[in-house]
């Protein structure tokens, strides 16, 4: 066998490692590239859904929302409690609400997956909605998205642990379990689903912003900024004072 | 090794190389994904949003895909040298895709079994490792 033999499977090692290197940055660079905040005219497609948001049912009424009802800027999102993804975004967009103050209305919508690995999550909507009837429903928010793995594995019960939520932050547990499985909850939580399914939601977090479905690479603390100051910007001076009156109109309205 | 069953071999490996490189760019998109932070979100269809997801998809805080990369990149190396005929090293290629196989079946029982959700980039994984093994596996029995 000559060196020349020997050296060949080298050289094919070498090059398959310098094209996985070269293609590797190659899928890196693009996909950074498609994180940039979508706009009017790249979510063209996507906006079609301003048509839909015409005719859908309006959902449960009166909403869990925040910020004042005739803010400029109105993003309404879909939810699945059991949606890792769901657990990273709500913040943000609380958070992108927080800042803008009254300028800025968040609306929350139910949206659990009917997916076997997501079997928890409808509870899980309930439960939200049966802590809110006893005006807890953003601290129950809050405790299913932090807690997360907890109970959504579709291999548990996760209404025992729904208990102990309700315990921590000061609930009549006894109420808490008959809201959970009533009339009520399991109502306003299909009202949102047929709300959803009228939007043509088919994943979550679907969030949209004045009525323009945002893409997820669009639910980023700096896009959604660039976001709501462009929305702002077509109506007022776009200053986005995240210092200011974070709270002065927060409020979950039911 | 006879000189049939060496003929054999050299082309059961040129085809295990091909295979891993399946792997390898599977592994690869998986890898620039995580490192990118890629956001999946949950569809109806579930997939791979509640599998890359999971708690199941790192270990030590790294993505499997790294892991799948670096295996995948192993076996090709150990097919091309034997296609070469360094065919000692055959065995050891058979070795390694034994373990990528046995890991690739917890994976596929975790998607099946706990997750009840499956990702096709995965599911591609574990295809190629159960091919990997069969090619070796025909090798030996030709060989016989």
């Amino acid at each position: 066998m000559s060196n020349k033999t020997n050296n060949t499977p080298l050289i094919i090692i070498g090059a398959v490692v310098v094209i996985a290197v070269i293609g590797g940055w190659w899928l890196y660079s693009s996909g950074n590239s498609a994180k940039k905040p979508s706009t009017a005219t790249n979510t063209s497609t996507k906006s079609n859904a301003s048509e839909a948001f015409k005719t859908a049912p309006a959902g449960a009424e009166p909403s869990w929302s925040k910020g004042a009802a005739n803010a400029t800027v109105t993003i309404e999102e879909f939810v699945d409690f059991a949606c890792p993804q769901c657990a990273k975004t709500t913040p943000i967009v609380q958070q992108a609400r927080a800042a803008y103050g009254d300028r800025v209305r968040i609306i929350f919508r139910h949206f659990p997956l009917d997916i076997p690995a997501h079997k928890n999550a409808y509870d899980a909507s309930r439960a939200a909605e049966a802590a809110g009837i006893q005006g807890k429903f953003w601290e129950m928010e809050n405790l299913l998205f932090k807690n997360q793995s907890a109970w959504s594995p579709a291999s548990l019960n996760p209404r025992p642990i729904f208990e102990e939520y309700a315990k921590q932050i000061g609930l009549d547990t006894v109420k808490f379990n008959d809201d959970l499985i009533g009339m009520m909850t399991t109502s306003r939580v299909d009202k949102d689903k047929v709300r959803g399914r009228a939007l043509n939601v088919s994943s979550t977090p679907s969030v949209y912003l004045n009525n323009r479905l945002l893409g997820i690479e669009d639910i980023t603390p700096d896009n959604l900024k660039k976001l709501i100051d462009a929305e702002l910007a077509k109506t007022q001076a776009p200053v986005a004072n995240p210092a200011g009156n974070s709270n002065s109109n927060v409020s979950a309205n039911q | 090794m006879n000189e049939l069953s060496e003929k054999y071999s050299n082309k059961f490996a040129i085809v295990a190389s091909v295979l891993a490189l399946i792997g390898m760019g599977d592994a690869i998109y998986l890898v620039v994904h995580s490192l990118n932070g890629d956001q999946i979100p949950c569809g109806l269809s579930g997939g791979c949003g509640a599998v890359l997801s999971s708690k199941y998809s790192e270990i030590f805080g790294i993505p499997l895909a790294f892991f799948g990369f670096a295996a995948y990149f192993i076996a090709f190396c150990l097919a091309l040298l034997t296609a070469f005929r360094n065919s000692k090293l055959w065995n050891l290629f058979g070795l390694q895709v034994f373990f990528m196989v046995c890991f690739s079946a917890w994976l596929t029982y975790i998607q099946a079994f706990i997750l009840l959700e499956y990702c096709q980039y995965c599911l591609v994984s574990a295809g190629v490792c159960c091919s990997l093994f069969l090619v070796f596996l025909i090798s030996k029995l030709i060989k016989k």
